[in-house]
């Protein structure tokens, strides 16, 4: 127990000891722990999105189509098929049949199509829709589906025209019996069985709205009868739907009924969400990757000092085991803080994606931090952290204790090439060559991030390219949900891959300066200007950037391509992978003067004699 | 100059007087310039009245000392042998130095730390010839060897008189 | 950089260096004045501690001092910025430390070449100038030896001949026989023996009684404050022998 007090004494004195890079080390892995607890979130709450709003909105277990045949001028009645299919063997539980008819929606200046269903007021068995905003319908009061009203961009409380009569949105909602904007009609999900007949149609998909059945029949027109009649069907056993579907249904002739089952709604309803993960996963990958090279380097950055702090302890009686268990022991502790930091930025960050205005479908509430989700977050940033410090505390360990005593840092390595060809360069690039050489593995962890950070970026070019084409056929005017869903997706992953990103250079640099400031110092005794050292320091970086920009380029096209499955992928213009490229190697460059310039004020004469005592 | 000294130098062999004298500033390097060269024969007149040399003169030659030969008696040898045994150091004059700063300041007559100053200017000024003599030696002559020691003498006695500078100024400040 | 002939090469007036605040102030230079003249050795005597390498950092320009200035060749320190201060370490003042501070990856030609390399010079004019300084330190058989193979005086020689690079008008420096044993320090010696005969300006801080011999001029300093100043050029009162115990 003793011994378990002292390394947590020793620890927590360490980490006192240096505020400035424990905050770092917490910023890095706060930043990806909040990515992670984002993408879980979200992965919770977009996974089953449909079970939850089937399971708030009693939603059906098969959703059947009547068609009806039309004798002008005689009101439309359900057909006699509804009695029979509500007696079938097998059925629990009805609500309907509601009349569908096809409705001319103009909102403002947006034109869309819908299917307009006619429903009581009171509340339905089977099927009644989850409001999101407002109140169900009423006589003049219509209710829409919650995407297809965020495409619209109309609210509640906002006048629409249906087939030219108008009417208030009293609510928006969402349901399970059919697929959301704009996948209502897809085949597997029932197809549509009205829509608007008016050729000007913009096409990207109808909308589904609910009003009253008075209200319904009042938009029918000639043009656009009531054109079928929906049942909502309640099993005894749910997973037969689509046995049932197939058995009662056909699209064969129109006179037939058409079924969908609730697995087909929900495989429709999926569609949205794989793209998100498609955009998630991969980011998350990255912000993680991007996270270890930041421990890495600040793990490393200061490992001469504490090479010999652990020297010290062995001196005194340490075993290299303790020796080794301190070092943990204070990286596990940065580890956890940490993970409850992020967990808390990713739990709060989460509702404002998934509120309303943000589109994003299914789902009422908020999504809840689960135990498995925090328990997820908290091990890959402890994983994070272990693997970033394994490998100093193991050399530490070994490390004898009169060489780590004498604070002997791994001397710097002589590479006579480079040293050769440095001195025919101008002075930043003199210096930052032979920086580059002292410590090749740190210039290496750099080309790293920044071929990373790039792969972000170019994969979402490249997605803004080929995502480009699509919407020119899509819906003018009329946003897509899917689309937009991503590029919010891809702006969040972006902006946490550039946070890092910058953390990661300005903690090399950092380090960098750090473990070059005798050198820098010297050099600046030797006469050198400070401006020159902290070009030559900024070069430092540099010099590993630019190949790892380059390499990002072919990668970041290799990342789209592969997260996207649908094939078609078109290659950024040179131009923008040119602007990426520069833009990056840009920031590197500035980044990293920060800590050069800060490093290049203090006075020499005080770094040589710190050196010197 | 010890007498010991030039009874050594002739327990090789007989030699002329000259010889002596050629083979003291051989040895002595720059400083044998500032041997007085009559200090030899006094010397050797000494010690043959002491009985620990003898001397004759070489047929023919001029009765002058320079040109007598001279030679270990039996007493002469064995006094070198207990000379060669002894372990006694050349001894400097640090308690006259130190009689002086005290009796200075008890009569009130000079400031002992005036003194102190005086001697480390001296000293210094000393050290640097000895200094430059021994650099201007050739590698690993044995005059560069002796003018080191002198060196390196100069040397602690200078540490000695920063030692008594201290010393005093701390006496002054609390008396 | 050409002196102007005239007048002292460095000078100082009222130098002061304080470190901390209030009870815990600490004046590591305490009002100094001092004036050197071309081609003279000086060298600052005094305990550890009592401000010495302050000093000369002051007079390099390699810290700013509180109060007080210094001009060397008639040109203030304190009118340059950074820029200047960089111009005037490589071309008008030489560094010599008592840690050598040499580049442990930098061969000894790679070593003295740095400075000349920073001033802009090509890489071949600069490592011909260091090969001719290694040369003159009598190292030339050691150019290509990293510092770790050479021994603690040939070190300070190569740091030494870096110093002369730029053709300095003064070189600086402090306690350069500190870390060396007797024989090393013989070797330094020398060499500032024959810096001082071709004309080499040189003040050299030191609690060496034998490096301070070499000066023209010895300043003891005590507590951030001259105390006395000594010429050592003329004879000595005594002579050689005497020392040696020969009774002349």
């Amino acid at each position: 127990m003793g011994k378990i007090v002292l390394v947590g004494r020793l620890a927590a004195r360490d980490v006192r000891h240096r505020p400035a890079q424990a905050v770092l080390l917490l910023l890095a892995i706060t930043a990806a722990t909040a990515v992670l607890t984002l993408g879980l979130a979200l992965h919770g709450v977009t996974s089953h999105p449909y079970q939850r709003t089937r399971a708030a909105t009693s939603g059906p277990d098969v959703v059947a189509y009547l068609p009806v045949l039309h004798q002008p001028g005689h009101r439309s009645q359900p057909p006699s098929g509804a009695t029979a299919l509500i007696r079938t063997p097998g059925v629990t539980g009805h609500s309907g049949p509601y009349p569908l008819v096809g409705a001319l929606v103009r909102a403002g200046k947006l034109t869309a199509g819908a299917e307009a269903e006619g429903r009581e007021e009171s509340a339905a068995a089977v099927d009644q829709p989850k409001l999101t905003s407002g109140t169900w319908v009423h006589p003049g009061g219509v209710v829409l589906e919650r995407t297809f009203a965020d495409a619209l961009g109309v609210g509640t409380g906002d006048r629409i025209t249906l087939n030219g009569r108008p009417f208030m949105v009293a609510g928006t909602a969402v349901t399970a019996a059919n697929p959301p904007y704009p996948n209502l009609c897809y085949t597997g999900g029932g197809g549509c069985a009205a829509g608007p007949q008016d050729g000007n149609i913009p096409p990207g998909g109808l909308g589904l709205i609910w009003l009253t059945e008075p209200d319904a029949r009042s938009i029918a027109t000639s043009a656009d009868p009531v054109a079928a009649y929906v049942l909502n069907l309640k099993l005894t056993n749910p997973a037969a739907a689509p046995a049932f579907a197939a058995r009662y249904g056909s699209s064969d002739s129109p006179a037939a009924p058409s079924m969908a089952s609730w697995q087909g709604i929900a495989a429709a309803d999926g569609l949205l969400v794989q793209d998100e993960q498609q955009v998630l996963a991969p980011g998350a990958w990255l912000a993680a990757l991007l996270a270890i090279a930041s421990v890495a380097v600040l793990a490393g950055g200061r490992m001469a000092e504490r090479t010999r702090r652990i020297g010290l302890l062995k001196a005194v009686g340490g075993t290299p085991g303790l020796t080794s268990l301190v070092l943990l022991a204070e990286n596990l502790l940065l580890a956890l803080l940490a993970a409850g930091a992020g967990l808390a930025a990713g739990w709060l960050a989460a509702p404002l994606i998934t509120s309303p205005g943000a589109g994003l479908v299914g789902t009422p509430g908020a999504p809840s931090l689960t135990l498995p989700i925090a328990g997820e977050v908290v091990t890959v940033a402890v994983v994070v952290s272990l693997a970033a410090t394994l490998v100093p505390a193991f050399r530490a360990a070994r490390t004898s204790t009169v060489s780590a005593l004498a604070n002997a840092p791994r001397p710097p390595r002589r590479r006579s090439a480079l040293i050769g060809l440095s001195a025919r360069l101008p002075v930043p690039l003199l210096l930052g060559l032979r920086l580059v050489a002292r410590r090749p593995r740190r210039a290496l962890l750099g080309a790293a991030s920044v071929a990373v950070t790039v792969t972000g970026i170019v994969a979402v070019l490249a997605f803004h390219a080929t995502v480009g084409l699509r919407t020119s056929g899509a819906a003018r005017g009329l946003g897509n949900p899917i689309i937009e869903r991503d590029v919010q997706m891809l702006q969040i992953v972006t902006v946490v891959l550039i946070t890092l990103a910058v953390f990661n250079a300005v903690f090399t640099a950092w380090a960098t300066a750090l473990d070059a400031s005798r050198a820098s110092a010297l050099v600046r005794a030797l006469g050198a200007a400070p401006r020159q050292v902290s070009a030559g320091i900024s070069a430092a970086q540099l010099v590993p950037a630019l190949p790892g920009a380059l390499l990002g380029i072919p990668l970041g096209i290799g990342l789209f391509a592969a997260a996207n499955h649908a094939g078609i992928v078109t290659v950024p213009p040179a131009s923008w992978l040119a602007a990426a490229v520069l833009g990056t190697l840009l920031a590197v460059a500035v980044l990293a003067s920060i800590p050069a310039r800060i490093g290049a004020r203090r006075p020499v004469s005080e770094i040589l004699r710190a050196d010197a005592a | 100059m010890q007498q010991e000294v030039v009874l050594a130098l002739l327990a090789k062999e007989p030699s002329h007087g000259y010889e002596l004298r050629a083979r003291l500033r051989q040895a002595l390097g720059p400083l044998g310039e500032a041997m007085n060269d009559g200090q030899v024969y006094v010397t050797l007149t000494r010690l043959e009245k002491a009985g620990l040399v003898t001397s004759e003169q070489a047929a023919g030659s001029p009765d002058r000392q320079d040109r007598k030969v001279y030679a270990l008696t039996a007493a002469g040898q064995e006094r070198v042998a207990g000379w060669l045994a002894e372990v006694s150091w050349p001894k400097p004059d640090l308690a006259e130095f130190h009689l002086k700063l005290i009796a200075a300041a008890a009569a009130g007559l000079a400031d002992p730390l005036a003194i102190v100053d005086a001697q480390r200017r001296e000293l210094l000024r000393r050290l640097r010839d000895a200094q430059r003599a021994a650099m201007a030696e050739p590698g690993r002559s044995a005059a560069g060897l002796l003018l080191e020691g002198i060196v390196l003498r100069l040397q602690a006695d200078l540490r000695w008189l920063e030692a008594c500078e201290r010393n005093w100024t701390v006496r002054r400040s609390t008396s | 950089m050409t002196s102007t002939g005239e007048g002292p090469v460095l000078r100082a007036r009222g130098l002061r260096r304080e470190y901390g605040k209030g009870e815990a102030l600490v004046r590591a230079v305490d009002g100094v004045s001092l004036d050197v003249a071309a081609g003279e050795t000086v060298a600052v005597m005094g305990p550890s501690g009592c401000g010495k390498s302050t000093l000369l950092h002051l007079l390099g320009g390699l810290d700013r001092p509180t109060g007080g200035e210094v001009w060397l060749a008639g040109r203030s320190l304190g009118r340059l910025g950074e820029r200047g201060l960089a111009r005037l370490r490589r071309d008008a003042v030489g560094f010599v430390f008592q840690a050598f501070h040499l580049m442990d990856e930098l061969t000894a030609v790679e070593n003295v070449e740095l400075p000349a390399l920073l001033a802009g010079r090509s890489a071949r004019a600069a490592r011909r100038r260091a090969a001719g300084l290694l040369e003159r330190v009598g190292l030339a058989d050691r150019a290509r030896f990293l510092p770790a193979a050479l021994s603690g005086g040939q070190r300070q020689r190569v740091a030494i001949a870096r110093a002369l690079v730029g053709d300095p008008l003064v070189v600086l420096a402090d306690e350069p026989t500190g870390n060396l044993d007797s024989e090393a320090t013989l070797e330094v010696l020398r060499l500032f023996e024959s810096l001082h005969t071709a004309g080499q300006t040189l003040v050299i801080v030191t609690h060496d009684s034998r490096i301070a011999a070499t000066a023209d001029r010895l300043i003891g300093m005590r507590d951030g404050v001259f105390v006395d100043e000594t010429r050592l050029t003329g004879g000595t009162t005594g002579n050689l022998g005497a020392l040696a115990g020969l009774e002349g």
